[in-house]
């Protein structure tokens, strides 16, 4: 009997022990390391700015700042590199800050990882946000997000962004787009001129282009329909052409239809490419890599993508068959029978950076540290120069001759003339309407391609589950 | 010590703790997650209560039942397809003299690595340009097949990777059965000039009755919950053509922001799985008496 209490003794005693020695260990570790990252920051920050700067820091207690973005992977690699010189920035201008990243890949960001942590009350303080009805506007709404007007004001950013529409809600502005983005179609000017293809000025020789690369064996355009917001992009400025451009704001308003010939004429178009065989085959179980990656192996004549994707062709890691010189880029051309300015392009000022509404003082310090250091005519340049990001603020003089000098990549200068010679731009009707709707596209467009669905089909269902979502 | 563990009281001093933390991590979230589904909780803005909509919604709702269709496909290909083969290599591999242990390594490696390892590396052996399957099946002259792309294909993709994933580590379990028969039945058998087919089907099968009983269970269980192989081959596509149940309510909830819809997809599923084990404890289960020898 004895014995057994002493057996229990001892488990009890060695179960203490080694959970007193874990917290110890773990006190001192982090004791020592705060303070050589004080020491450290210390250091730096007197180097810069004298002595005041010295002693502000000495009293600061180091605080970690989380910030998740998603520029992983080597096609975002120069992305990653502005992000993290805007970062050492404010780490340098806030006494104790050291940001903490988080990287993760898009779409598991925006469609699973944030919308948990939103529902769970627990974003990371700085975060990468999509604008719209689906993802910055609902979040703003249920309170989650940081109002950012007081902030802009402060800084005097608050008149300097390009298009705020997607996080503006009751006059309030809930994140700020990092940069500006088109969609259209890159080409491989080695495959053109091979087959004597001449860029395409309007649809019949677009479809023509197609038809001959198909004819020589090469994938007329290169497409990744794994996730089904690839498709989509073309989908959008299909519709953009047939029902105008008003019409993608106008599904949330009553004002377009989904159901309408118009939109119902986009889908269409985009069934008969498919059936013509102008997109990668089994594109349904392509990623949207593996689509760049076919494209840049010289085996696709074209695809459509956003402006974003033009860094890839500067990148050494990625190109192989092709460079920067040998991609062209085009608009979508003219439709016959288009609604509304057939000039008009897709303009998107959707991605870009939030901030949780749960902050200190610090670390509300430590985010307008970040909006400082991150959104600039410095960050913007380097942006378009070094990322083929399209600017999201109004530049200044001096930025914007610096970029007339600089810009030498000739696809972004391609994407910069086609912008420019577009009479309007159009937005992405995923950031307009609403997450049941956006869902319902997704199921539709891989039906589409699929096979199981009419375009007719298509349109009835998108527009029963708008009028649902309008009636909510 | 004896005498103070027949004492109630230190009994309850025990027993509560545990049960405490059992109700705060099983029974409170079990009880909140069914009220949820009474609600259209978005997951961020207040809750109202709907009553029956969400389960009205989900009996409507063809993909969940596509979804529970899916399911019910595994099953089925775990049960008929799965279940022999793996008795089968089991009695191979049962009758190698040499190197069995060799082999029985093999059969198990992959069901210690990782779900999403094995999507990725099934992914590119199932590649329609480069993919050992379809370079394989070109030989025969079969025209490539899209296996993840197409709606046709993509579920039998899925189910041969997650057998092949699984199937090791039941074999070693009936191996063990196997091995453990007193040897003179066999031994006997073969006096009295059975073959070894006759063997295995008239004597080893029927020997090994209770262990492929629990590897059926094992299988129903494991196609009723299968969903990590999925999220990461093709996350329920192409168009819904390998969403289980699982899958489809975690696109749903999360993806969506629908987790009002979300959790009442959890209590079908739930309701569904009671249903199952109920069947088969009225059929397969009364199989698992006890064989003397």
């Amino acid at each position: 009997m004895k014995k057994q209490y002493g057996l229990l003794l001892l488990v009890l005693l060695v179960s203490l022990t080694t959970v007193l020695a874990g917290c110890g260990g773990s006190n001192a570790g982090q004791g020592s390391g705060a303070n050589a990252g004080t020491n450290e920051a210390g250091g730096t920050e007197a180097n810069a700015d004298g002595q005041a700067g010295g002693e502000a820091v000495e009293n600061a207690e180091p605080f970690t700042v989380s910030l998740r973005h998603i520029q992983i992977g080597d096609a975002k690699k120069f992305r990653k590199a502005i992000l993290d010189d805007a970062i050492a920035k404010a780490e340098a201008e806030v006494p104790g800050l050291a940001f903490e990243l988080d990287g993760v890949e898009d779409e598991v960001n925006r469609f699973t990882k944030l919308p948990a942590e939103m529902a769970a009350g627990n974003p990371p303080k700085i975060f990468d946000l999509f604008g719209g009805e689906g993802d910055a506007l609902k979040y703003a709404d249920a309170g989650r997000l940081l109002d950012l007007t007081p902030i802009l004001e402060e800084l005097g950013l608050a008149d300097k962004f390009l298009n705020m529409g997607q996080f503006t809600l009751d006059g309030k502005v809930y994140g700020l787009p990092i940069g500006g983005s088109t969609e259209g179609f890159f080409y491989n000017k080695k495959l053109f001129a091979e087959y004597g293809i001449e860029v395409p000025t309007s649809l019949e020789e677009l479809e023509q282009a197609a038809e001959t690369l198909k004819a020589n064996g090469v994938t007329p355009i290169a497409m990744g329909s794994q996730a089904a917001w690839v498709p989509l992009m073309l989908a959008n400025t299909l519709i953009g052409r047939y029902a105008g451009p008003e019409a993608i704001n106008g599904f949330r308003d009553g004002s377009a239809a989904w159901d309408s010939p118009e939109v119902v004429a986009a889908f269409a178009k985009y069934q008969e490419w498919v059936d013509n065989g102008y997109f990668t085959k089994g594109e349904l179980g392509v990623t949207y890599d593996a689509m760049l990656n076919e494209f840049l192996a010289g085996k696709a004549g074209m695809m459509f993508d956003g402006s974003w994707r033009a860094s890839a062709f500067t990148n050494p890691d990625l190109v192989k068959e092709i460079t920067s010189e040998d991609v062209g880029y085009f608009a979508m051309p003219a439709v016959p029978g288009g609604k509304g300015d057939q000039t008009a392009v897709n303009g998107n000022y959707s991605n870009g950076y939030g901030f949780s509404s749960n902050l200190n003082e610090r670390e509300l310090a430590a985010v307008k540290a970040f909006i400082k250091h991150l959104y600039n005519d410095e960050m913007q340049v380097r942006g378009l120069l070094e990322d083929a990001l399209l600017p999201s603020m109004k530049l200044s003089d001096p930025a914007a001759s610096e970029i007339d000098t600089k810009l030498e990549d000739p696809v972004v200068k391609q994407i910069m003339e086609t912008m420019n010679a577009a009479g309007e731009a159009f937005s992405h009707f995923d950031s307009v309407v609403q997450s049941d709707v956006y869902s319902e596209t997704e199921q539709q467009i891989q039906r589409l391609i699929a096979g199981r669905a009419t375009p007719q089909e298509v349109g009835d269902v998108l527009q029963q589950a708008q009028e649902a979502a309008n009636a909510k | 010590m004896r005498s103070s563990l027949r004492n109630p009281y230190i009994y309850t001093l025990f027993v509560v703790p545990t049960l405490g933390l059992y109700a705060l991590f099983f029974i409170y979230p079990m009880l909140t997650s069914v009220g949820y589904g009474f609600t259209d909780w978005n997951g961020l803005q207040d809750t109202n209560f709907i009553g029956f909509a969400n389960f009205e919604r989900a009996f409507a709702d063809s993909s969940f039942w596509n979804a529970v269709r899916n399911n019910m496909i595994f099953i089925l290909f775990s049960v008929c397809v799965q279940v022999p083969l793996i008795v089968f290599f089991a009695i191979l591999i049962s009758q190698v003299r040499r190197f069995q242990g060799f082999y029985k390594t093999t059969v198990f490696v992959p069901s210690i690595l990782s779900t999403a390892v094995i999507g990725i590396l099934w992914g590119f052996m199932y590649d329609p340009e480069v993919g050992i399957i379809n370079q394989f099946l070109g030989l025969l002259g079969v025209e490539t097949i899209y296996w993840l792309a197409d709606t046709r294909w993509a579920l039998l993709a899925v189910l041969m990777t997650n057998a092949w994933q699984w199937m090791g580590f039941y074999i070693v379990l009936v191996l063990a059965a196997i091995l453990s028969l007193p040897k003179e039945i066999n031994e006997a058998a073969s006096i009295d000039g059975a073959s070894g087919f006759q063997q295995a089907w008239h004597i080893t099968v029927p020997l090994i009755k209770p262990i492929i009983s629990v590897i059926v269970m094992l299988s129903i269980a494991g196609a009723m919950r299968v969903v990590d192989i999925v999220l990461v081959m093709t996350n329920g596509g192409p168009i819904g053509a390998t969403d289980v149940m699982a899958s489809y309510m975690v696109n749903r909830a999360i993806r969506y922001g629908d987790y009002g819809y979300g959790t009442a997809l959890s209590i079908m599923i739930f309701a569904i799985a009671l249903l199952l084990t109920a069947l088969y404890q009225l059929t397969f289960g009364k199989m698992r008496e006890r064989v003397e020898f």
